[in-house]
């Protein structure tokens, strides 16, 4: 029996597996499936201030190993998440509220509402800056750099991890920018942007024409960024992307993740996250590994 | 709901490009008809939904037509003695209320699936009106199931058996006759609407099962909406798929 815990931020998981934000909701449909309080902890659907309706159907889209989705942040707003799950959810296992905003100041101010009660901020920042002609705050370093700054000083006890976009051209960069701005962990990747067509109609199947890609064909990508933002900064790092077994949360640890989070497979299997703790106390038993922390950053290059 | 390594019993072609997949859930699970199941289909990231045709005991079949991949996965791949992964049951299904003595069920497609389900259930306890659409005698299947009704019309796009036209029109010339207290309905969306607008004004209750593109199947994803009346989303995996007909965007 492995000791499976990490701590991140001065918090510590009971194991570092925790559902990605946007596959699991708050929680509670899984929970009638299997008891979510094994899991390390939950990332919320990305949360705005106010209620957001999303995208036109279909939101969703299969290629080989892959998905495409384009929910476009339905949910019912950060009052509704306080007002009725997030003490639940607390109730059963670590909360990683995920933060969406149209403006810096908005994601400000969502911090605040949620400070002192998730026990952690993940800032979504793949969202269009309504005030920058609609850009992503997530491509450029300096936009990184500013909501990162407006999200921790509205923080004053709950720790900042900001989520990288693998849609940019510097991992690296990015990540030393979301570091700089204050972040205390980083988590990667968000979906890389896709377009999947439908050739009897000569149009996208997806309403939205574009969307996320998830799922193991994106697992050696999310891989190697994962490994460039380790060693880009001295925060920890969240790693995903693909993770479908064990064998696939151990490699992101290697990488220099020291948590993993499990997006689509939740859809392949409503168990793949219970699946994923068992297997990696077997994996570390089978290796002699005495605490799965001790696998962080043990990659060595060829 | 409960995810299940369930067996494969039986997978054979009932019609044309339909196939009736029957599977054992080692331990019997309350199904309510109406229900649906997510279905996993191999190296396929998304499981396929397919609604709960029939269960008896831990029996469980389904009659899943090929559409594209992943149901063709589902028409080679599962052998009798295969495991093949299930997440049942999904979704609110079909309620009758008590007064509700007589209904009719119109069916188009593969809608009449979910329905010959509600059928079985109410067999003997209501005095059921079946209206069944197929595209043409080839695609009939199950019509043994749906005779449980005490009264069975099966319609065809082009005549090739029972009445020319569609299960809509079928269930029309009858309607000032058997006068039904409630409707339960399930298929192509075009038929839908036809439905709304052919009982509109009649004070009848309809409830039709919707069908939309699912990741989760659970409710968390929140990638099946449909619009409700009232301009809010709702969930078709966990809030539907069925819903009253006057309360959801068709
Ligand atoms: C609640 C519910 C119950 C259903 N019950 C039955 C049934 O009893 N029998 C039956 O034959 N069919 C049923 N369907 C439709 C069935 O789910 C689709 O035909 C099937 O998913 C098509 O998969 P594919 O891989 O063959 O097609 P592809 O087009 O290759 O599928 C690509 C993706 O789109 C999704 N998709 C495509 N068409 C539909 C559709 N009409 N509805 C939902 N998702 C779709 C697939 O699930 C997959 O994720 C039901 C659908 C729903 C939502
Ligand atoms: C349906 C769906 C919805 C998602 N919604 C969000 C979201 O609201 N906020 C967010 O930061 N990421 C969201 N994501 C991205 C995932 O959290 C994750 O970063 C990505 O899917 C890669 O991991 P995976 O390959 O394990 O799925 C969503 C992904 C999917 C598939
Ligand atoms: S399929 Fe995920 S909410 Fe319906």
């Amino acid at each position: 029996m492995a000791d499976l815990s990490v701590t991140l931020c001065g918090v510590t998981l009971k194991n570092p597996v925790i559902p990605a934000s946007g596959t699991f909701g708050f929680g509670r449909e899984f929970d009638e499936i299997y008891d979510i309080s094994c899991l390390g902890g939950v990332a919320t659907k990305g949360l705005t201030l106010e209620p957001r309706r999303g995208n036109p159907v279909p939101r969703i889209a299969e290629r080989s190993g892959v998905i495409l989705n384009a929910v476009g942040l339905q949910n019912p707003g950060v009052e509704s998440f306080l007002e009725h799950d997030l003490a639940w959810l607390k109730g059963k296992t670590r909360v990683l509220a995920n933060v969406a905003g149209r403006t810096v100041e908005e994601y400000g101010r969502i911090c605040a509402l949620l400070d002192g009660k998730a026990d952690f901020i993940e800032l979504n920042i793949s969202c269009p800056n309504v005030k920058s002609g609609g850009m992503a705050f997530g491509i450029r370093p300096e936009s990184i750099l500013e909501v990162t700054r407006a999200a921790k000083s509205a923080l004053k006890r709950t720790p900042l991890i900001v989520k990288l976009s693998p849609n940019v051209e510097s991992i690296p960069r990015n990540a030393a920018a979301a570091e700089e701005g204050g972040a205390d962990c980083i988590s990667l990747v968000n979906t890389f942007t896709g377009m999947a067509i439908d050739i009897e109609k000569r149009r996208p199947i997806l309403a939205n024409n574009t969307g996320g890609v998830s799922g193991a064909g994106i697992k050696p990508i999310a891989v190697r960024m994962v490994y460039e933002a380790a060693h880009a900064v001295s925060i920890p790092v969240i790693g995903m992307g693909g993770i479908a077994c064990a064998e696939d949360a151990v490699e992101f640890l290697m990488a220099g993740a020291s948590a993993v989070q499990v997006g689509t497979a939740n859809f392949t299997d409503t168990l793949a996250c219970p699946k994923i703790i068992a297997g990696l106390n077997e994996w570390c038993d089978r290796h002699g590994v005495a605490r799965v922390s001790e696998l962080v950053g043990t990659l060595r290059l060829n | 709901m409960r995810e299940v390594n369930a067996v494969v019993l039986e997978n054979k072609r009932i019609a044309e490009n339909v196939f009736s997949l029957t599977v054992s859930t080692d331990d019997e699970i309350p199904i309510r008809p109406g229900q649906f199941a997510m279905l996993g289909a191999g190296e396929h990231v998304l499981r396929r939904p397919i609604a709960v045709c029939k269960a008896e005991g831990e029996r469980v079949t389904f009659c899943y037509q090929v559409k594209g991949a992943g149901t063709r996965y589902l028409s080679q791949n599962y052998r009798a003695g295969e495991r093949i992964p299930v997440l049942l049951p999904l979704g609110n299904g079909f309620f009758v209320g008590e007064r509700e003595t007589r209904i009719a069920v119109v069916g188009g497609g593969v809608g009449v699936f979910p329905l010959i389900s509600l059928i079985r259930a109410c067999a003997g306890r209501k005095e059921i009106f079946s209206y069944m659409g197929f595209r043409n005698k080839a695609a009939l299947c199950m019509e043994y199931e749906m005779q449980r009704s005490d009264k069975l019309t099966i319609a065809t796009d082009d005549g090739s058996a029972g009445f020319h036209g569609t299960a809509v029109q079928a269930f029309m010339q009858d309607i000032e006759e058997i006068r039904p207290d409630a409707v339960f309905s399930c298929g192509p969306v075009p038929m839908l609407r036809a439905l709304k607008n052919a009982v509109a004004g009649r004070g009848i209750p309809v409830y039709v099962s919707l069908e939309e593109r699912m990741g989760c199947g659970v409710g968390a994803c929140l990638v099946c909406v449909c619009d409700l009346t009232d301009g809010r989303h709702a969930r078709v995996c966990k809030d539907g798929p069925v819903f009253e007909i006057g309360e959801v965007e068709l």
